[in-house]
């Protein structure tokens, strides 16, 4: 039966062939906008480490000017934190690991036969490439004792050990990083988490930084955050030294807490470190310390801009319309063969046989347009992509790599067009089944 | 003439579906349409705002000192010395940060010293051939002389004021409402003193992105040197690219003991600072468009059908002394009934969404000239996609009528 309902159905497009392509394409076309915007939307908001939730806090503590926090609609304390107060924090035993880190710059030099280059450059604890799972091609990250005092060592991405070293395995291979001699410990693995939620400074699309060294670096070579300082009090900041004593906030902190009871011990670490440092003139402002998980995170960090989830409405509202017009379409051409449908009733099909047929009919319709659909966003992503490359916004190439299909995604989106469509051609075979098949013989 | 409305809501009436779908796409229509162009509208005004800046004449050079080698203070001066020389410029500068890129330094002023503080002001960092390198317009007071450039701020001496500043116009008059700012003075973060020497305007700052871009002030001073270094290269009109390339491989190799980061037009800095409004824009007019193409083919498809299904009546009205006119007409104000139908429901819809976005997504009310204009294309566009079906029945032959099938 199946097979003679699919004969039917493609006789059927054969004779209303405009109709059809205007019907498939509407279909396509609303799954096409619908599918880039989500695939866009869900890249945005993803949580990239979801399966820690419950393990990864960023440590915040709002130390901000007593009489304006620092942001008034949300009394967030400030994403990061000061020297002094990670120092004391990163101490503590209670947690598996910890990071303290922030991104500076540096110039690579005397690595192979390459010219001197400043490269985007993560001073952190050895902990980083353990809590965040950094993924390594060639060696590993350094040992918590290599962070202080310095050791010389340096911890490459995949494409900077591509351009440096070609490719190849360069664990034990020296360069000088801003004039000073590092050696190669460990080459990570592609990586690029979307969004950069271990650290926001500098946009949450960005690609992670091109090389790490160590912790200790920061103060020995005095090192500035590249992204962000700030401070809410004037203090007499003459050296690097009054710079780390300062309540200006540029290190950004992190901490895996196994359970709920370490949990609750760090944050207690935290209120006790608090009223200990209020009683010496810090912390003017109503105690504020935080443990914030990843997707609360993003958050309060919002990550995913207004304008995207208006997109992702605008793209509901064109589909809803599309399906629109299909229905319209289908009711069209169902009508139009009325004549046919009231002789096969009158021969004898029953209303289900009717129904079923034109169900068939429909689900290739949706089937085409879905398909269709998606070969249209792909091209969609693509030229969005080249647009990008066009404009030469390489440097934010995290814009580029939020392009990519992802495979749920796609799933998900054939899925709703296939049930979107097949919605929408239920109600013109339910009602063009229900017809008298008399009204059409004696037009005959 | 009589438009006949009543005989044709009638007909309506006894076969609502396909006029009902029609007159919803249209609702939806008129809503996305309305709503769309409004958003699309401001991103074009944000985007396009006055900068006072020659954007597409300057040249942004960054370069960064790596070996102990590396003396800053004469590295910019034999760089300013080149740029200066370097045949197609017309003023470089030094300064600390890049205006329009939404990266740079702010600190705070008051008015009186030791008094609270509150917000940050952008500060940019110049020689006195910035404002000319910039091109942005002195209208009172006088640009920063030679003598007046301070030197940088270093590791070891980094709280220092500069006696002269230069702000603009909006900063004058938020620091100092409905007076003149010229010759005031303001305080630092440190508390040290500066005077007011020159008001510009208009001038957008290192920061778009802020609820005021334009509140910024010069600072005569070389670059500190905490970060890299940047030169602002403004060039003669359309020769920006030809110096680049000069420049870039003069510099590139000039001195070993620092690495030219890049050169680049300034305009790069400011599309990147847009790219989310800019993307917006090019994705809302892209959907805005596919709306108004899906809709007139809905539009036409349900008139084509109404015509093919309808064609023994039509022949029959003709046969009783119609005119071709007399159904051109019927089918227009029947299709003027659906869209009426739909734009009055669309713009509840539409205002609806406005409302919506405007609540949820902080976003400014719709205006209702977007809504009027929006109803009148959608009215348009219905007639238009119309037109031709309507024609198409009225060629229909009076003896269409008498025969059977």
């Amino acid at each position: 039966m199946f097979g003679y309902y699919l004969r039917l159905a493609l006789r059927s497009f054969a004779r209303n062939r405009g109709i059809t392509v205007l019907m498939v394409l509407a279909i396509a076309l609303g799954i096409a906008v619908c599918v880039m915007t989500l695939t866009v939307y869900h890249a945005m908001s993803g949580n990239p480490i979801w399966w820690k939730n419950d393990r990864l806090y960023a440590v915040t503590m709002d130390n901000w000017d007593p009489n304006h926090p620092l942001n008034p609609k949300t009394d967030l304390p400030p994403p990061e934190m000061t020297y002094k107060d990670t120092q004391f924090l990163l101490r503590s035993t209670i947690p598996l690991r910890k990071v303290v880190m922030y991104s500076t710059e540096g110039v690579i030099s005397d690595a192979g036969a390459v010219r001197p280059m400043e490269v985007a450059t993560r001073v952190t604890t050895a902990d980083f490439f353990a809590m965040f799972e950094v993924p390594f091609l060639y060696g590993n990250g350094w040992s918590a004792s290599a962070d202080q005092p310095a050791q010389p060592l340096i911890v490459l991405s995949r494409a900077e050990n591509e351009r440096l070293f070609g490719g190849a395995n360069s664990v034990g291979r020296t360069l000088r990083w801003n004039d000073h001699e590092f050696r190669v410990i460990g080459v990570l693995d592609d990586w690029f988490p979307r969004p950069r939620y271990y650290d926001l400074n500098g946009g949450a699309f960005v690609l992670p930084d091109a090389a790490y060294i160590p912790y200790g670096w920061g103060s020995e070579l005095q090192l500035f955050n590249k992204e962000e300082n700030d401070c809410w009090r004037p203090e007499k900041l003459d050296t690097f030294k009054d710079y780390e004593a300062s309540d200006c906030v540029w290190q950004q902190m992190w901490v895996e807490l196994p359970d709920a009871a370490s949990r609750e011990r760090f944050q207690s670490l935290m209120d006790g470190y608090w009223v200990e440092q209020r009683k010496a003139g810090r912390f003017p402002r109503p105690k504020n310390n935080r443990l914030t998980n990843v997707s609360q995170w993003l958050r309060d960090n919002q990550v995913v801009a207004n304008d995207n989830r208006v997109l992702v409405g605008l793209a509901f509202a064109f589909l809803a319309l599309c399906l629109l017009n299909t229905v319209g379409l289908l009711l069209a051409k169902f009508l139009n063969g009325a004549a046919v449908t009231g002789i096969r009733r009158a021969l004898g099909a029953s209303r289900r046989q009717i129904f079923a047929q034109l169900l068939i009919e429909v689900a290739i319709v949706s089937l085409l347009g879905a398909l269709l659909g998606l070969a249209l966003a792909a091209l969609g992503l693509i030229a969005v992509h080249h647009l990008y490359a066009a404009a030469h916004l390489g440097e934010r190439g995290g814009y580029q790599e939020l392009m990519h299909f992802d495979a749920v995604g796609v799933v998900w989106a054939v899925i709703l067009a296939f049930v979107a469509t097949l919605a929408a051609g239920f109600y013109p075979a339910w009602r063009i089944g229900r017809l008298s098949p008399a009204v059409y013989l004696k037009s005959q | 003439m009589s438009l006949d409305i009543r005989p044709t809501l009638s007909a309506l009436l006894r076969n609502r579906t396909g006029a009902v779908l029609v007159a919803a796409q249209v609702a939806i229509a008129l809503a996305v349409l309305a709503n769309a162009t409004y958003i699309i509208v401001q991103r074009l005004e944000t985007i396009h705002r006055p900068t006072g800046i020659d954007e597409n004449n300057i040249l942004v050079v960054e370069s960064a000192g790596f070996t102990p080698r590396f003396n800053q203070t004469a590295s910019v001066q034999e760089d300013l010395a080149y740029l200066r020389a370097a045949p197609g410029v017309i003023a470089a500068t030094a300064t600390n940060s890049i205006p329009l890129s939404n990266g740079g330094n702010n600190d705070s002023l008051v008015t009186r010293p030791g008094t609270a503080r509150h917000g940050y002001i952008n500060d940019i960092e110049v020689d006195e051939q910035g404002l000319d390198t910039l091109g942005v317009r002195l209208i009172a007071g006088r640009n920063f002389r030679h003598q007046e450039i301070q030197p940088a701020l270093t590791r070891n001496d980094a709280a220092h004021f500069v006696p002269v500043i230069i702000v603009s116009r909006a900063l004058g008059e938020y620091l100092f409402p409905q007076q003149n700012p010229l010759g005031k003075q303001v305080w630092d973060a440190f508390d040290h003193p500066a005077t007011i020497i020159g008001v510009v305007d208009p001038v957008m700052g290192a920061f778009p992105a802020s609820d005021h871009p334009e509140r910024v002030f010069f600072l005569p001073r070389m670059p500190d040197e905490f970060i890299v270094v940047r030169y602002l290269v403004r060039t003669q009109p359309g020769e920006r690219d030809t110096v680049a390339r000069l420049i870039e491989s003069h510099l590139a190799s000039s001195n070993p003991d620092r690495v030219l980061n890049f050169v680049r037009p300034l305009s790069y800095f400011k599309n990147l600072s847009y790219l989310g409004d800019s993307s917006m824009e090019l994705y809302l007019v892209t959907v805005t468009a596919l709306v108004i193409a899906v809709t007139s083919l809905g539009v036409f498809a349900l008139a084509t059908f109404n015509v093919s299904t309808r064609t023994k009546q039509i022949g029959t009205r003709r046969a009783v002394g119609a005119r071709r006119r007399d159904v051109v007409q019927y089918f227009m104000v029947e299709n003027g009934l659906i869209t009426s139908a739909g734009v009055l429901a669309g713009c509840g819809l539409a205002l609806a969404a406005g409302y919506w976005l405007s609540v949820r997504y902080a976003l400014p009310r719709l205006e209702l000239y977007y809504l009027v204009g929006g109803v009148v294309l959608l009215w348009a566009i219905g007639q238009l996609a119309a037109w031709q079906p309507a024609r198409r029945a009225a060629s229909v032959q009076p003896s269409v009528a008498t025969r059977s099938v």
